[in-house]
């Protein structure tokens, strides 16, 4: 009887606490309808087993882009240095592989890490806006990435030694987001069991705020550039081995494009203070499922498909902000 | 028209906001020809409400105005009240930092200098020189405004409130206007001698122009105006002519806090002194100096004591206390925490370290609004909140987090549905408990109060003393920096009185209260 009551009061917890989650986060919405869109449009393609593994990949990918920026932007600054880290740790890791081995993958996370204390610092200290920063960087760095392709005399940047990390030891699990998972722990992790989520919010919503409660905020705004390059470096790993185990060599705007996306689709606003990698999480799927279905869709230009999905999101990011400015002023 | 007459004048204005806050409650104040009229009162008295309704920001519920002896409409915008010769120089925000003097002093008036859609620069140049020389402001009309000093940037703005209410009259063709010229807090960003400057520069262009200066700063007040409205709770509660009573400052600074209004909450705490020699010294400050703010600053903090540094807003008793906090930083002079000498230019993380904490009253400084409130608690607990699984890492542990909360609101009976409540929701009393209650478990050694009561209730008042008492009763040193002389009594066992910057002398508390009466 008594476990009966107990069992009802966990119930009720769990129902609550979900309804809680769908509504602070408007994605979830998004996900479920177009889920049921898609799975009624175009039921045999949408629903096949090919299918889902490939939204399962392209989120790892999305998602790998976006989550370590996220943390910058909760400071309500922006990190656009995720191609760079991407693009140029994975020429380093070509590179250095002759000499290193296996262990060269290593390099992406040591990379972005100094990529991001270098953000950091710049930005903290000589007060370079962060937008202009970041995408000078990413610029240089895919300029490099082309250079070694260039006088390397090679077409693509690839290391077949990894094509061991390509099978997945789990049937219908995609080993891209093996790999992206360990990232996403860690970035939820950080988010909501360290003090770091906290005061990165704080500086994000009062910054004068967060210095008269006693925060080094100069130190916790590099820190949150330096942990956005140290995921991206990580995540990088698992685009890598997506892409067969070689790296981009053209620079490509519309990837750019994706990381942002996801992180405003799930309802992190660009000025900071709220968010955060789960939502950002919600608003990768958001952005692979759009993308998948449109892509099914008989009739829908392939080719156009940037388009579309651009124009899709710019409407997004619009209802998006002023949905949460009408919650933020009830 | 008598030179007597009343140039402007507004009668029984109300004004409600949201129907049930009463920011106006009948209020009648008029200027004459050449005269500073000042209106003082707390923040929240309803001056800033009266200003806006002035210059057609705001409509009144009901009141009358007049302009000249004949009743007119209120303003319905500020180019109306433009046009009508009433201006006004808004505290902060004012400046744009990167136009020219003349591009600056023109802003919005261009129109009237432009011929086939060019601009007129030789023009407005030469009308500019000629404004500046009458007005006695030297200064170079190339220079950008952001390279001239506060001070002279505020007489640019007045001059610029001044031309525009010149350049709209004369547009109608009216009969001769005295521009009513509107100072809201004017000497706000100014050092004590700029202020000065600013002073004698309103003293020459009282020759051809009414100011209504707002102000809660009194000894400027007294200095510089020639009639005295006191606002508080949203009424005049006290008019003086200077030129024809003798009031002192004391009767004023009675008149803005509302003697009465909780006297017999004061009255409950029969204060007991306690001895505060043979207590550890926890904080020293020598000869501690910063150019233009304050000079010479010197005494001890022991352990348990609680020091008020008293006097007027503008005295510099607030940076003092910011200095204290680590937000600006001292030119000169030593500041030892447990005898040992830190740093004079700091940051306030550095301070915390140290064990210098800071609350002020002031709403939303220090409080995150969208976060609950057990948020808001551990944002400096984290040590207490958290636990170590491995030397280099801290996890959070949520139920620690929401027991300290708890105890928190248990402990101040802090009025919320529970600890994940948002703090915007609260009403400014809790808001208030919140603030200080994070440092409540955190005990720092030295705790700096910077207006901790402003703008709440009595009942919510009683009870963030309470919680200052107690948390004094536990040792911690505590600095005060407050308007009201009630505070002071209240939690001080020793005040130090500033005036311009210098201590003037200092009290024991006894002599504090028989001082001003209390």
């Amino acid at each position: 009887m008594k476990s009966e009551v107990e069992r009802l009061k966990i119930g009720s917890v769990i129902a609550a606490s979900i309804w809680r989650l769908v509504k602070v986060n408007p994605a979830v919405w998004a996900i479920v309808a177009l889920v049921v869109i898609f799975s009624a449009l175009v039921p045999d393609k949408f629903l096949s087993t090919s299918n889902l593994v490939a939204i399962l990949k392209n989120f790892a990918v999305t998602s790998m882009l976006a989550v370590g920026p996220t943390f910058v932007i909760l400071l309500g600054s922006i990190d656009v240095s995720y191609m760079g880290i991407w693009m140029f740790g994975g020429a380093l890791v070509w590179l250095l592989y002759p000499y290193l081995g296996l262990a060269s993958i290593a390099i992406y996370p040591i990379f972005g890490l100094l990529v991001g204390l270098f953000n950091g610092v710049v930005h903290v200290k000589a007060k370079v806006p962060s937008f202009i920063l970041t995408i000078a960087v990413t610029a240089v760095l895919a300029f490099l990435t082309t250079y070694v392709r260039n006088i390397s005399g090679v077409l693509t940047l690839i290391v077949p030694a990894y094509n061991f990390l390509r099978e997945s030891p789990i049937p219908y699990i995609p080993s891209p987001f093996l790999l992206a998972l360990p990232v996403i722990v860690l970035a939820l992790f950080i988010m909501f069991f360290t003090k770091l989520g906290t005061y990165f919010c704080a500086i994000g919503s009062n910054e004068e705020g967060a210095k008269l409660a006693g925060i080094n905020v100069e130190k916790y705004k590099i820190l949150a550039f330096t942990l956005s390059g140290l995921l991206t470096g990580l995540g990088s790993i698992a685009i890598f081995v997506h892409l067969g185990c070689q790296t981009r060599v053209d620079f490509d705007p519309s990837e750019l494009v994706r990381g942002l996306a996801a992180i405003v689709l799930g309802g992190t606003p660009l000025a900071g203070g709220m968010g955060g990698p789960h939502r950002t999480l919600l608003g990768a799927l958001v952005y692979v499922l759009i993308f998948n279905g449109l892509f099914l869709l008989p009739g829908v230009d392939p080719n156009h498909l940037k388009l579309y999905v651009g124009t899709l999101l710019l409407g997004a990011v619009i209802a998006a902000s002023r949905a949460l400015k009408g919650a933020l002023i009830a | 028209m008598g030179t007597l007459d009343p140039i402007l004048e507004v009668r029984d204005v109300s004004k409600t906001f949201d129907r049930v806050v009463r920011a106006l409650d009948n209020v009648s104040i008029m200027v004459r020809r050449n005269e500073i009229v000042s209106v003082v009162g707390e923040n929240g008295a309803g001056k800033s409400t009266l200003m806006k309704i002035l210059v057609g920001v705001y409509q009144p519920d009901s009141g009358e105005m007049y302009q000249m002896g004949r009743k007119v409409p209120f303003p319905r915008d500020p180019l109306d009240a433009l046009s009508r010769g009433i201006s006004i120089v808004y505290q902060e925000r004012g400046v744009i930092p990167h136009l020219k003097v003349y591009q600056f002093l023109f802003l919005g008036l261009e129109e009237k200098f432009t011929r086939l859609g060019r601009l007129q620069l030789g023009k407005i140049i030469g009308l500019a020189k000629s404004v500046f020389e009458e007005l006695g402001l030297k200064c170079d009309l190339a220079s950008s405004m952001y390279e001239l000093p506060p001070s002279t940037q505020k007489m640019v703005e007045i001059a610029r409130a001044i031309l525009s209410v010149r350049l709209m009259v004369g547009m109608d063709g009216e009969a001769e206007i005295i521009p009513v010229i509107i100072l809201d807090e004017p000497t706000a960003p100014l050092s004590i001698e700029e202020r000065d400057e600013l002073f004698n520069y309103l003293l020459n262009l009282k020759k051809s122009n009414s100011f209504i200066f707002v102000s809660h700063i009194i000894p400027e007040v007294m200095k510089f105006s020639d009639r005295i409205y006191v606002l508080r709770d949203g009424r005049v509660v006290a008019h003086h002519d200077l030129s024809s009573e003798k009031v002192t400052e004391d009767q004023i600074f009675r008149e803005i806090v509302g003697r009465e209004s909780y006297y017999d909450l004061w009255a409950r705490y029969v204060y007991s002194a306690g001895a505060v020699e043979g207590r550890r010294v926890v904080l020293s400050v020598r000869n501690l100096t910063k150019k233009g703010y304050f000079e010479n600053i010197s005494f001890d903090l022991h352990e348990g004591e609680c020091i008020g540094l008293f006097g007027p807003a503008g005295c510099g008793k607030s940076e003092i206390a910011k200095a204290l906090y680590g937000e600006i930083a001292a030119d000169a002079g030593e500041i030892l925490v447990d005898s040992r000498k830190v740093k004079l230019k700091s940051e306030p993380y550095a301070r915390v370290k140290l064990g210098i904490g800071y609350f002020s009253g002031e709403t939303g400084k220090e409080l995150f609004l969208f976060w609950p409130i057990r948020k808001n608690v551990s944002i400096v607990n984290f040590d207490k909140v958290t636990k170590r699984p491995l030397k280099i890492i801290s996890v959070i542990s949520f139920n620690a987090e929401r027991s300290l909360a708890e105890k928190i609101m248990k402990k101040l009976r802090i009025r919320a549905p529970n600890v994940e409540t948002e703090c915007y929701s609260l009403s400014g009393g809790n808001k208030q408990k919140v603030s200080v209650g994070k440092w409540l478990e955190k005990s720092p050694k030295i705790l700096v109060l910077e207006d901790p009561t402003i703008g709440i209730d009595v009942g919510a008042r009683e009870e963030i003393y309470e919680v200052l008492l107690e948390m004094k009763k536990n040792g911690i040193a505590m600095i005060l920096v407050s308007d009201d002389p009630k505070e002071y009594a209240i939690l001080c066992d020793k005040i130090i009185s500033i005036r311009g910057g210098v201590i003037q002398a200092t009290y024991t508390n006894e002599e504090f209260r028989r001082l001003m009466g209390l």
